[in-house]
């Protein structure tokens, strides 16, 4: 029971961490939020449950206030913009990338990186979409051609959550939890 | 951690979180059953009046959270412009605008413990399905406490990285961040034992 | 009163106490050894964090890993590093946080709160944030927490280590003046000169025991000796 809470609130302020370094840079030198890295880790890592329980409690304090997105956003304003579904989803993404994790038990990289493309960017997607789609006033596919833009970086990102999670089971395999 | 709560004082400040809240919602389900320009002009400009009463430095600071609609907007601009169908893109502009005050509007003037306390009465009913309020107040002091720390960690991991490299700290820094995160969790975990856990002894009988 | 009956703990397959067997019932008590002779495991196991795979770990006759209930009451652990102990984002929230554990209700555990705070000369501490606070600053903040509950017997791990001299001096002084019993786990022999009685763990189990002028001649005497040698180069397992 603790150890369960602790590790949940431990990845939500993870997460948070991961907008607030300075000067944080991914590959090819694009300065995009690390903290769906983070999202994709909480499945990875965390496994289905507690990945989404991590987003879950992440997304309830920016609600409440709390500035922990990158660029020191948060708040009610979030909810109410074009980009709610990408953070909405996250529960969902952690979730989804967790089980395929759990379930599918292969070479651990490569696993947790298909799992994070699932996850992380397929059903993130659908969320962020139709966010769009409402906000903006367009259609689906309108909304959809919209986002393909970000797609190649979150597939970078996707790779790094795999390489990240294997790195993590070599130096130290009671860490990840998800095939715990 | 500082919050998003203006440290200037509005009317607004002393009405009831839960009010504010409800009227919010009521809002900005209205905002988004408009369709034509004009009501959601007024809306907007109501929107403007409320964050102007609580003084320039107040609206300031409330224009500022809206900078993230820039992008957006401009995609609207230019979407409109080549379809031609200005109403519908100045209607979007506009609701957006409106929507995005009014909830900044609420973030900035309620206090964090008051949103709490709203967050918890809705949660109540909960309760009775084996939400332990308890947990999510230890859960959320948690994420304040450590949030600081991780992105501290997070600091000291990248110039370490940048003491022995000249290109600058990637992704490779994320991953002795996670193995700290849950290291730090093991820690804490066994520190809230010694204290008697989650659900204290006495509560259990 | 402690007792320890033939406390063995295996962890991931190393072999961490070895029959170790304690009666003790003076007022400071020292456990002295190398990194990794097992004195945090022992540490863990008299607060009640670690059941022993053998043997059994009382104070006052009630088992401290199964009677949880009693082991609040009975021992505090000061964890050696207390960014591993500190959960809340404020020092009052910290020292609260034990005080409603033991059931008390929240105005009543403010003033507790006030109380130890006031006692220590550290009032204005109450609202301060706990990640900005120094190392020795946030140790002390632990030893608060811990003491507001009231332990008859409170567990340091370490407390002291990497701490500069003066603020180590002054949280001695803080220790010493602790009203309850005190077990002190430690490398260095220097900061438990003046206790009742020192135990030498050594892999695992008690090499001496007895008064601190002899136990700690013989544990000085062999730091030197392996000083001298090159066991860094051996891996363990």
């Amino acid at each position: 029971m603790e150890r369960t809470l602790t590790l949940v609130a431990l990845f939500a302020a993870l997460i948070a961490g991961l907008g607030l370094i300075p000067k944080f840079t991914l590959a090819f030198g694009v300065p995009i939020t690390a903290q769906t890295l983070g999202v994709m880790l909480a499945g990875t890592v965390l496994g289905a449950k507690r990945g989404a329980l991590a987003c879950l409690l992440f997304i309830a304090l920016v609600a409440l206030g709390l500035p922990l997105l990158a660029g020191g956003r948060g708040g009610l304003g979030v909810f109410a913009s074009p980009t709610v579904g990408f953070l909405v989803g996250w529960p969902a993404a952690a979730f989804v990338t967790g089980f395929i994790v759990e379930r599918w038990r292969g070479n651990l990289a490569l696993v947790s990186s298909i799992a994070s493309v699932i996850g992380g960017i397929l059903v993130l997607y659908v969320f962020g979409v139709i966010g769009m789609s409402v906000t903006l006033g367009k259609t689906l596919p309108e909304a959809a051609l919209l986002v393909t833009a970000f797609i190649p970086g979150d597939v970078i990102k996707a790779v790094l959550a795999g390489l990240i999670t294997s790195a993590l089971a070599r130096s130290r395999p009671a860490s990840v939890l998800s095939r715990g | 951690m500082i919050s998003l709560t203006s440290p200037v004082e509005t009317w607004a400040h002393r009405v009831p979180a839960g009010v504010k809240l409800a009227a919010l919602s009521l809002a900005t389900i209205g905002l988004f059953a408009l369709e034509d320009p004009a009501p959601l002009a007024l809306a907007f400009a109501g929107s403007v009046a409320l964050v102007l009463s609580g003084g320039w430095r107040f609206a300031g600071a409330a224009a500022r959270s809206l900078r993230i609609l820039w992008p957006f907007l401009g995609l609207i601009a230019l979407w409109h412009g080549v379809t031609g169908q200005l109403a519908e893109g100045l209607a979007v502009a506009l609701r957006l605008l409106a929507a995005l005050t009014l909830a900044s509007f609420v973030t900035m003037t309620t206090r964090l413990t008051d949103m709490v306390a709203v967050a918890s009465w809705l949660l109540a009913p909960f309760r009775r399905f084996g939400l332990s309020t308890r947990a999510l107040e230890l859960s959320v002091a948690l994420v304040v406490r450590f949030t600081p720390s991780i992105a501290r960690k997070g600091g000291l991991l990248t110039e370490a990285w940048r003491a022995r490299s000249a290109r600058r700290a990637g992704w490779q820094v994320v991953m002795p961040l996670a193995a700290l995160a849950i290291d730090d969790a093991e820690h804490v975990a066994e520190a809230l034992r010694a204290r008697g856990g989650v659900v204290p002894p006495e509560h259990t009988g | 009163m402690l007792e320890l009956r033939n406390v063995s703990v295996k962890l991931g397959g190393t072999q961490a106490l070895r029959q170790i067997s304690v009666r003790a019932a003076e007022r400071r008590i020292a456990i002295v050894g190398r990194n990794g002779s097992g004195k945090t495991t022992l540490a863990r196991v008299i607060a009640g964090l670690q059941t022993p795979d053998e043997g059994s770990a009382e104070i006052g006759g009630r088992d401290m890993a199964r009677d949880r209930k009693a082991a609040l009451r009975a021992v505090g652990i000061l964890f050696q590093n207390p960014d591993h102990q500190i959960i809340f984002p404020t020092v009052e929230e910290e020292i609260a946080f034990g005080l409603v554990q033991l059931g008390r209700p929240r105005a009543e555990a403010a003033t507790e709160v006030q109380a130890i705070l006031a006692r220590f000369g550290k009032s204005h501490w109450a609202s301060a944030p706990t990640h900005g606070l120094s190392q020795g600053q946030k140790q002390l903040v632990c030893l608060m927490s811990v003491l507001a509950m009231q332990p008859a017997l409170i567990v340091l791990d370490e407390p002291y280590s990497g701490l500069d001299i003066p603020t180590r001096l002054q949280l001695m002084r803080y220790v010493g003046e602790v009203e309850a019993s005190v077990l002190h786990i430690t490398h260095d022999p220097e900061s438990v000169r003046h206790y009742d009685r020192v135990i030498w763990i050594d892999e695992g189990a008690i090499r001496a025991d007895g008064p601190p002028a002899e136990v700690l001649r013989q544990f000085e005497a062999q730091m030197r000796l392996w000083g001298g040698c090159d066991d860094l180069s051996d891996l363990a397992g």
